[in-house]
């Protein structure tokens, strides 16, 4: 039910706050938007929760993901990994090491062979799919957290 | 890293239960029985449909 003006003159002032630099914390560090909004012991969960789905997905061999111009899929899973923050590149060193977003077109490049016999390897993991499930849900969270993060900035959400 | 399916399952049920109670509620009571009720929920909707594949592919 929308607000009267009579209960937006006697709900409490709410100092202003930029939406932004909540978002912008939020993608620095999961959970850091909250507790920049005051909400911290909520943020310091969602980092704790975040945290632990990306090491999760690290350690079960879990690769970042490279953008690949014949599978436009690739381009929403790299988005999804950039999501968590820059922990990010760790997932990606630990996977390429280097920070490659991008898999070379030319089939011919060495380097595109290169980064998909990496790939390969960690794909003989019996848990690359739980690994690689893990990464991508860590970013949708994080994603779900810099919307929450600015709903809670513009008065939206409590 | 951890080889168990199940435990697998029952792990990522836990952090999305847990990730989405505190983002859906403020009280500590409604986030307990949200928790509960999101991440049981996966773990036993995964099963059913785990025992409804079983037969499939049929051969």
């Amino acid at each position: 039910m929308p607000e009267s003006p009579f209960d937006q003159i006697l709900s409490p002032m709410r100092p202003p706050v930029s939406p932004w630099m909540p978002c912008l914390l939020a993608w620095v560090l999961p959970g850091l938007g909250h507790i920049y909004l005051g909400k911290k012991q909520t943020g310091l969960v969602f980092l704790a929760v975040v945290l632990a789905t990306f090491a999760l997905g690290i350690s079960s061999n879990g690769t970042a993901a490279l953008i690949d111009s014949r599978q436009p899929l690739t381009v929403l899973a790299t988005f999804d990994n950039l999501a968590v923050g820059p922990i990010e590149a760790i997932s990606r060193f630990i996977t390429y090491r280097r920070f490659v977003y991008r898999l070379p077109e030319d089939e011919t490049d060495p380097q595109q062979a290169e980064l998909n016999e990496k790939v390969r390897q960690r794909i003989r993991s019996v848990t690359y799919e739980y690994g690689n499930t893990f990464l991508l849900t860590a970013g949708l969270m994080n994603m779900l957290l810099i919307l929450d993060a600015f709903d809670i900035a513009k008065g939206r959400k409590d | 890293m951890i080889r168990s399916h199940f435990l697998n399952m029952v792990v990522f049920s836990a952090l999305v239960a847990v990730f989405f109670a505190f983002l859906t509620q403020n009280e500590t009571r409604d986030r307990v029985r949200i928790s509960v009720i999101i991440g049981g929920s996966m773990v036993v909707l995964s099963l059913i449909v785990a025992y409804v594949m079983y037969p499939f592919p049929l051969r």
